[in-house]
C-alpha cells in the first residue's frame, strides 16, 4: 500500500492512494473555550445546505456536549472501542504516533477499520446536552480547575482530511479532494449510496440520504470559499470561536498566516483524534477546564502545551496570540495574513488588501446615567 | 415406460453451470416473471461465491446459487434470474440495504475480458435490477414519512412531491449551485428498476444516460424471480456485440441487503458462462 507523510503523527502512514497535495488546504480553527452551544452554526448550515427531503436528520455541522453528547450516538466511543478490539495501542513517543491508524488496522477484506451507525443513532443529535462528567449536587460550587465536574461543547464539521477515510473507502471513487482548496466532496453523479464512506469516516460526517439514494456531507461551503468568503458556520458563530483559512504543512510555515500561527507556531490549536491517521483539518483550541488525560486522548500529545499556552495568554503573556483571537468573528472574508500594529490587529486577503482592523481593547464610551435634555434615566450607559 | 420416465426426468432437471441458451420465441416477451412463456426456456443453475478480489468484500455471501433462464425474440433479450432470499429487503436507509441482482456481458464476445467488471480497455455492460428502485416506482419514493410513518418534524421541504426539484424562484445561490441543482436528483427520477452501467474495471461503473432496459422482480415463497429485458440494440448508445444467432458470455452478481451486501460485498459467478443466443 502506498505511504504518505502525516505530519500530525510525525511519520509515514499507509493510505490507499499516493498522496497528491492540493494547491492549498482548507482549515478551520475552533476555540473550545468559548463555544456556548447556541447551535447558530448548526442552523446556519442546515438552512443553507440540508433542508431537503432525505436530509431531515442530517446536521453537517453539529455541536455536542462532551463527554456525554454524541452525534451520531457514541461515535468517538465506538472509534476507541474499535481501536481497542484491533489491539491498537494509542501510544505516542516524542510526538510520533506508534500505534496503527484506522487504515493500517483495517481487517482483511476491508479498506478501513470502520463501523456503521444505525438509523436511531442519528436520531438524538442533542443527547447528553449540558451533562457534566460527574453529577452536580445542589449547592455545588466549582472553585478550582481541573475539577471532576466538567463538560465542554464540541462543534463538528467535516474535517476535509488530508488523507480521508471516506475517499479511500468508496468503491466507486465518487469522493474526491479538490485541488484548489483541499475540500473533500462526494460526487452526486457517481455516488451509488453504498454508505462505505459513512462506515469508514472516523468522525461520522458523511450521511446517507435515503430519498436521493446517495451519501452527502459538509461541503466546506465551497461556493463561498471560491469567492473568498468563510463558511456559513464560521461567519454566523455567535461565540466568535471560529476562523477559516488555508493551512500550510510544517515545512512551509508562514507565521503571518493565522492558521499556521495557531497550529504550527503557537501549537495552540490541535487536530481531533489525530491517531485516526486522516490528518484532519479542523483544529481545536482545547478547553482549559478539562482533565488533561481526556484532552490528550482527544487531541494528542500537544494538549498539555496548548492548554499552558492558552493559560499564559489569559495572563497577558501571549499578546500576539491574544490579538489574533480577536480576529475571530470580525470579518466574513478569509484572512490569509494577519499583523498586529500598535493597538490594532489587522487581517489581509490573498492580495494583501486589508480586510478588517480590530482594536485590541474595545473602546468604552460611558454616557451619563441621566439624559438632561429628555429628563430621563438611561438604562444603557456603556 | 421406464424409458419415458427417465426422459421426462432429464427434461425437467436443472443443468448446472453449463452454457445458457437464450431460446428464440416469436412475439412479445411480457415483463412478467410468472408468464407461461418462461416454461420454454431451460433453467441453468449457477453456483455463486463471495467476491474476494477487492476490498471491501464478503467472503460468505447469503446467495449460494441462482437459476437463470433466457429468451429472445430477435429484438429483445430477456433473463429470468431466481434465488433464495429469506429476508427480502426493499429499502435503503441508514445501514439498511436493498436486494439487487446484476448481469454482465462483455462489449465484444471475448472471454479474456476481465470478469472483474472489465478492464484494460475491454469494457462490459452491466444491467442491475434493485428492489428499492422497483419499490420507489411501485409505491412512490421512499421518503421519510413512508419509512417512518410516526416520524414528525416541523422543518420545511423545498418541494413535497417527486421529482424533488427545488422551486424555480428559490434564491439561495449557494444551494442552487450544489444541493439545489438537479444533479443529485436525476438518478432517482428514472422510470425503470433496471439500470445499465458501462465499466472498464473495478471502481469505474458509470450510469449510461440512455436507459432502456426494463425489469420486474416478484418475491414468492422465499425466492426472488427477477426478469430483466433489454433490446439487443439501443439507439444512440454503446451496445454489446450480440444478437440472434450469436454467442457471447455472461456473468452474474447478487446482493442481499439484509446481510449488508452492497457494492463489492456481493456473491458472484466466478467465470464467464457462454451465452448462446438462438436465432429464428
Ligand atoms: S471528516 Fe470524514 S467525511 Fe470529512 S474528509 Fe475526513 S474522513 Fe471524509
Ligand atoms: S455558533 Fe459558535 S458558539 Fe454557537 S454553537 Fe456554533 S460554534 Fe458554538
Amino acid at each position: 500500500m502506498p505511504k504518505v507523510y502525516n505530519w500530525q503523527l510525525g511519520r509515514e502512514v499507509e493510505y490507499l492512494y499516493e498522496g497528491v497535495k492540493p494547491k492549498r488546504q482548507f482549515a478551520v480553527i475552533m476555540n473550545l473555550n468559548k463555544c456556548i452551544a447556541c447551535q447558530t452554526c448548526t442552523m446556519a448550515c442546515k438552512t443553507t445546505w440540508s433542508s431537503g427531503r432525505g436530509q431531515e436528520y442530517m446536521l453537517w455541522n453539529n455541536v455536542e456536549t462532551k463527554p456525554n453528547g454524541f452525534y451520531p450516538l457514541g461515535w468517538d466511543i465506538h472509534l476507541m472501542e474499535k481501536l481497542e478490539e484491533a489491539k491498537v495501542e494509542q501510544v505516542w513517543e516524542n510526538g510520533v504516533y506508534k500505534g496503527k491508524t484506522i487504515i493500517e488496522a483495517a481487517p482483511t477484506g476491508e479498506r478501513v477499520l470502520g463501523w456503521m451507525p444505525e438509523d436511531l443513532d442519528w436520531a438524538n443529535p442533542n443527547i447528553g446536552e449540558d451533562e457534566t462528567a460527574e453529577e452536580v449536587d445542589i449547592g455545588t460550587v466549582i472553585d478550582h480547575f481541573p475539577n471532576p465536574i466538567w463538560m465542554f461543547y464540541l462543534p463538528r464539521i467535516c474535517n476535509h482530511c488530508s488523507y480521508p477515510a471516506c475517499l479511500a473507502a468508496c468503491p466507486r471513487k465518487a469522493i474526491y479532494k479538490r485541488q484548489e482548496d483541499g475540500i473533500v466532496l462526494i460526487d452526486p453523479e457517481r455516488c451509488e449510496g453504498y454508505q462505505e464512506c459513512v462506515r469508514a469516516c472516523p468522525y461520522k460526517k458523511p450521511m446517507f440520504n435515503q430519498v436521493v439514494g446517495i451519501s452527502q456531507k459538509c461541503i466546506g461551503c465551497f461556493p463561498k470559499v471560491e469567492q473568498g468568503l468563510m463558511p456559513q458556520c464560521v461567519t454566523t458563530c455567535i461565540g466568535r470561536i471560529r476562523l477559516m483559512g488555508f493551512i500550510n504543512e510544517p515545512d512551509k510555515i508562514d507565521p503571518e498566516n493565522p492558521m499556521d500561527f495557531l497550529v504550527h507556531v503557537k501549537k495552540v490549536a490541535l487536530p481531533l483524534y489525530p491517531q485516526t491517521g486522516m490528518q484532519p483539518n479542523v483544529y481545536y483550541i482545547p478547553p482549559i477546564t478539562v482533565p488533561i488525560k481526556y484532552l490528550r486522548q482527544m487531541f494528542g500529545p500537544g494538549a498539555d502545551n496548548a492548554v499552558e499556552t492558552y493559560k499564559r495568554m489569559r495572563e497577558g503573556k501571549e499578546p500576539e496570540l491574544q490579538a489574533l483571537l480577536l480576529l475571530f468573528g470580525s470579518t466574513e472574508f478569509i484572512p490569509h495574513k494577519f499583523k498586529v500594529e500598535g493597538d490594532f490587529v489587522l487581517a489581509f486577503d490573498e492580495k494583501g488588501n486589508e480586510l478588517v482592523k480590530v482594536p485590541l481593547t474595545e473602546p468604552i464610551i460611558m454616557r451619563p446615567a441621566t439624559d438632561p435634555k429628555l429628563g430621563v434615566t438611561r438604562q444603557d450607559i456603556s | 415406460m421406464k424409458r419415458f420416465l427417465m426422459l421426462s426426468f432429464l427434461a425437467f432437471s436443472i443443468s448446472y453451470a453449463q452454457d445458457i441458451v437464450s431460446k428464440y420465441i416469436k412475439g412479445q416477451i411480457p415483463p412478467n416473471p410468472e408468464s407461461n412463456i418462461w416454461q420454454k426456456a431451460t433453467p441453468v443453475k449457477i453456483p455463486l461465491s463471495g467476491q474476494a478480489i477487492v476490498a471491501p468484500m464478503d467472503l460468505n455471501p447469503a446467495t449460494k446459487d441462482i437459476t437463470v433462464k433466457s429468451l429472445n425474440n430477435g429484438k429483445e433479450i430477456a433473463f429470468l434470474i431466481s434465488f433464495k432470499d429469506e429476508k427480502p429487503s426493499y429499502f435503503r436507509t441508514n445501514n439498511t440495504f436493498s436486494d439487487a441482482v446484476a448481469l454482465e456481458v462483455p462489449l465484444t464476445p471475448d472471454d479474456s475480458t476481465p470478469i472483474t467488471m472489465g478492464g484494460n480497455g475491454k469494457e462490459v455492460i452491466i444491467l442491475q435490477w434493485a428492489a428499492y428502485r422497483q419499490n420507489n416506482l411501485q409505491n412512490g419514493y421512499a421518503d421519510l414519512p413512508k419509512i417512518e410513518p410516526n416520524y414528525y418534524m416541523d422543518y420545511w421541504y423545498p418541494q413535497a412531491k417527486p421529482p424533488y426539484a427545488w422551486p424555480k424562484d428559490w434564491n439561495n445561490k449557494y444551494a442552487l449551485d450544489y444541493t439545489g441543482g438537479h444533479v443529485p436528483y436525476w438518478k432517482d427520477t428514472r422510470n425503470t428498476s433496471v439500470i445499465e452501467f458501462i465499466a472498464d474495471g473495478y471502481t469505474t461503473t458509470t450510469w449510461k444516460k440512455h436507459q432502456e432496459a426494463k425489469g420486474l422482480g416478484i418475491y414468492k415463497n422465499g425466492r426472488w424471480y427477477v426478469e430483466i429485458v433489454r433490446p439487443f440494440k439501443v439507439e444512440d448508445t454503446i451496445n454489446p456485440i450480440w444478437g440472434p444467432g450469436s454467442k457471447t458470455f455472461i456473468d452474474f452478481a447478487v446482493w442481499q441487503g439484509f446481510y449488508k451486501e452492497r457494492d463489492s460485498r456481493k456473491a458472484i459467478s466466478y467465470s464467464w458462462i457462454p451465452l448462446i443466443i438462438e436465432g429464428k
